[in-house]
């Protein structure tokens, strides 16, 4: 699932962590817009 | 259009026609054409991939579908994040390992050739015609509002960027891609502040979205459940449901199996920068998306406090000026244009006073009131429209970005803003005629040629090849500007139909280990006859269900049938 023989992940230990990353922005996101949806409307 | 936006326009598009020949220069053999020699650092592959999605009609379309329909339409956009983590998990890996051109020539050796040449088929079919369409929607709209000759339209659109693609192939279209971006993005915060500046003193953004919430523009999370417990509604295209499954199956399937995104990040330097081109796409294309939405909510705002035409396309009220109904459109235009004024005559003061936020909620209550009184004119331009007698286009969703642009837009920025639209167009484009081109010789010319070519036969051919789908698809565009309406929705519609089943064999060979290619085969040929037979049922009303859910029944489709028809083969050999 992780890194290639060799491979140097940027910023991060383990891709994995960049998964967690990427899932967790989507959910602030989503959160986010929940809440200016509840508050403007 | 004033001629310092030509000048504006034809120098920006100059430029990067010199700018694509410049940086073009490769090596002449199908690695440098197809892949830049795989040498493209993660920055322009992030580049590549959003420029490569971002088509000129998502930046027509969006600000309009927000001021329209509100902001829910970014829903579309939150499987994506997930279907890049897929991506680096299990698609990249494996062709990157292959050293593969084409996302199909893995299929030959997973399961046989004709896996292979149906799924790159079926991607050069469904990719041929979209693209002519893709072409004709936005170049309809820029003769329509500027009054160009929709045969040039389509050449300017269309055409010139077959010039640096098909001297430069993958390299070329990197680096303008990214060049391209930059405009892009620069053109559309330029056009943002501009909207803002224009407000009223005293409104803010604050106010802005004060107001779109009022109108029910900021509906940016819906769930596609009916009021009342009356269940999920399936036809709903955009909520966060079908947004989440819909959207993640489309991404995995578009992103995964489409080589006009393939082919962008097979180019890039190593695995490692695949990836990070995809995952940073995963992050900023949701926020991106918003931020153009959020323009149309803008826009809306802005015509809180200025003249909105009763109908963003002209040459449609022009249509109307020569009908039937002309007489009643003078008098319709006489009613709205009062309505307007003293709309307009309150609108400032309302504004000026509104000192606190619950004075700013009742000044947008009121001016929401005055909305409602316009809604009434405007239904009944639509229904003059409709009228099968006038036969017009009764949606002028995408006029209304250009049409601001166009009306209150200071001189040099409107050709700067066209510019943006025709150079969205270029990139995305010019992607796709690569890949077109990529596996016309690779799937098809070169697997099935008896004889084998040379190195420079091959560079020369796959550049013929690369014209070749550039002329068929400006042709295509000729053709589709003779259908009419509703192009941007033939092109999602004509996607669905396809992505699904090709995903589905891709999931396939992934996570079925034990599915063979016969197995494979029949099922995404049945599955594919099944969701096409579903579309036609879809179109004429008698199934009720949103083209984004064709691409989940596809996929799972053609997983499930081969794991039954797998089963079957193994109990007749046994």
């Amino acid at each position: 699932m992780d890194q290639e023989p060799g491979e140097k992940v940027p910023l991060f230990k383990k891709w994995s962590r960049w998964y967690v990353l990427v899932a967790g922005f989507l959910l602030l996101n989503i959160l986010l817009f929940y809440f200016l949806t509840k508050h403007f409307s | 259009m004033s001629w310092p936006d030509w000048i504006v326009l034809a120098l920006t598009l100059l430029g990067m026609i010199a700018y694509g020949l410049y940086k073009g220069r490769t090596s002449r053999d199908l690695d440098g054409y197809f892949l830049s020699n795989r040498m493209v650092p993660w920055y322009m592959v992030l580049l590549g991939i959003m420029g490569t999605q971002a088509s000129a009609v998502t930046f027509l379309s969006a600000p309009g579908q927000a001021y329209t329909d509100g902001m829910r339409f970014v829903q579309y956009y939150f499987g994506l994040p997930l279907a890049m983590i897929v991506l680096c998990v299990s698609f990249v890996p494996v062709f990157r390992r292959l050293k593969i051109y084409t996302a199909y020539e893995y299929l030959e050796q997973r399961f046989d050739l004709r896996t292979r040449a149906l799924t790159s088929g079926l991607f050069l079919l469904q990719r041929g015609l979209s693209t002519g369409i893709s072409i004709a929607a936005p170049s309809i709209i820029l003769s329509s509002l500027l009054g160009w000759n929709i045969f040039w339209a389509n050449i300017i659109m269309g055409g010139l960027l077959i010039i640096y693609t098909v001297t430069g192939g993958a390299k070329a279209v990197a680096y303008t891609q990214q060049l391209q971006m930059i405009i892009i993005f620069g053109g559309m915060t330029v056009a943002g502040f501009m909207v803002i500046h224009r407000l009223p003193a005293g409104v803010g953004l604050s106010d802005v979205l004060h107001i779109g919430g009022k109108a029910g523009k900021l509906n940016i999370i819906t769930t596609g459940i009916r009021p009342g417990g009356g269940g999920f509604d399936w036809n709903d295209r955009y909520n966060l449901f079908s947004g989440i499954i819909g959207g993640f199956f489309l991404a995995l399937s578009y992103f995964g199996t489409d080589q006009s995104q393939v082919g962008r990040y097979l180019t890039a330097r190593s695995l490692t920068e695949s990836r990070l081109g995809l995952l940073l796409n995963g992050l900023v294309k949701v926020p991106m998306q918003f931020l153009i939405l959020l323009l149309g909510v803008l826009v809306f705002a802005f015509y809180q406090f200025n003249r909105e035409p009763v109908f963003f396309n002209q040459s449609q009220l022009d249509l109307l000026a020569h009908s039937k109904y002309k007489d009643s459109l003078v008098w319709l235009t006489h009613q709205y244009e009062t309505t307007e004024t003293s709309r307009l005559a309150a609108a400032p003061s309302i504004a000026a006073n509104a000192a606190t936020p619950a004075d700013r909620s009742r000044a947008a209550a009121r001016l929401l009131a005055a909305e409602q009184q316009k809604t009434g004119y405007k239904a009944t331009v639509r229904r003059w429209l409709d009228d099968k007698e006038v036969g017009g286009d009764s949606n002028d969703t995408n006029y209304i970005f250009l049409r601001f642009v166009t009306d209150y837009l200071p001189i040099g920025l409107v050709g700067l803003l066209i510019a943006v639209i025709v150079l969205a167009a270029w990139g995305s484009i010019a992607a796709t005629l690569n890949s077109l081109s990529s596996c016309t010789i690779v799937d098809f010319h070169r697997r099935f040629s008896r004889r084998p070519m040379s190195t420079e036969k091959e560079y020369q051919l796959s550049r013929l090849y690369t014209l070749l789908w550039g002329v068929f698809c400006i042709a295509m565009a000729q053709l589709a500007y003779n259908i009419g309406n509703s192009l941007i929705e033939a092109v999602n519609v004509l996607g669905s139909m396809f992505y699904g089943v090709i995903l589905g064999i891709f999931l396939v060979a992934f996570y079925r280990k034990k599915t063979g290619g016969k197995a494979v085969f029949i099922s995404a040929v049945v599955v594919e006859a099944a969701v096409i037979f579903f579309t036609v049922l879809s179109r004429q009303g008698i199934v009720k269900l949103s083209f984004l859910w064709f691409n989940v029944v596809g996929a799972v489709g053609v997983v499930l049938f081969s794991e039954l028809l797998q089963l079957f083969m193994k109990r007749k050999t046994v």
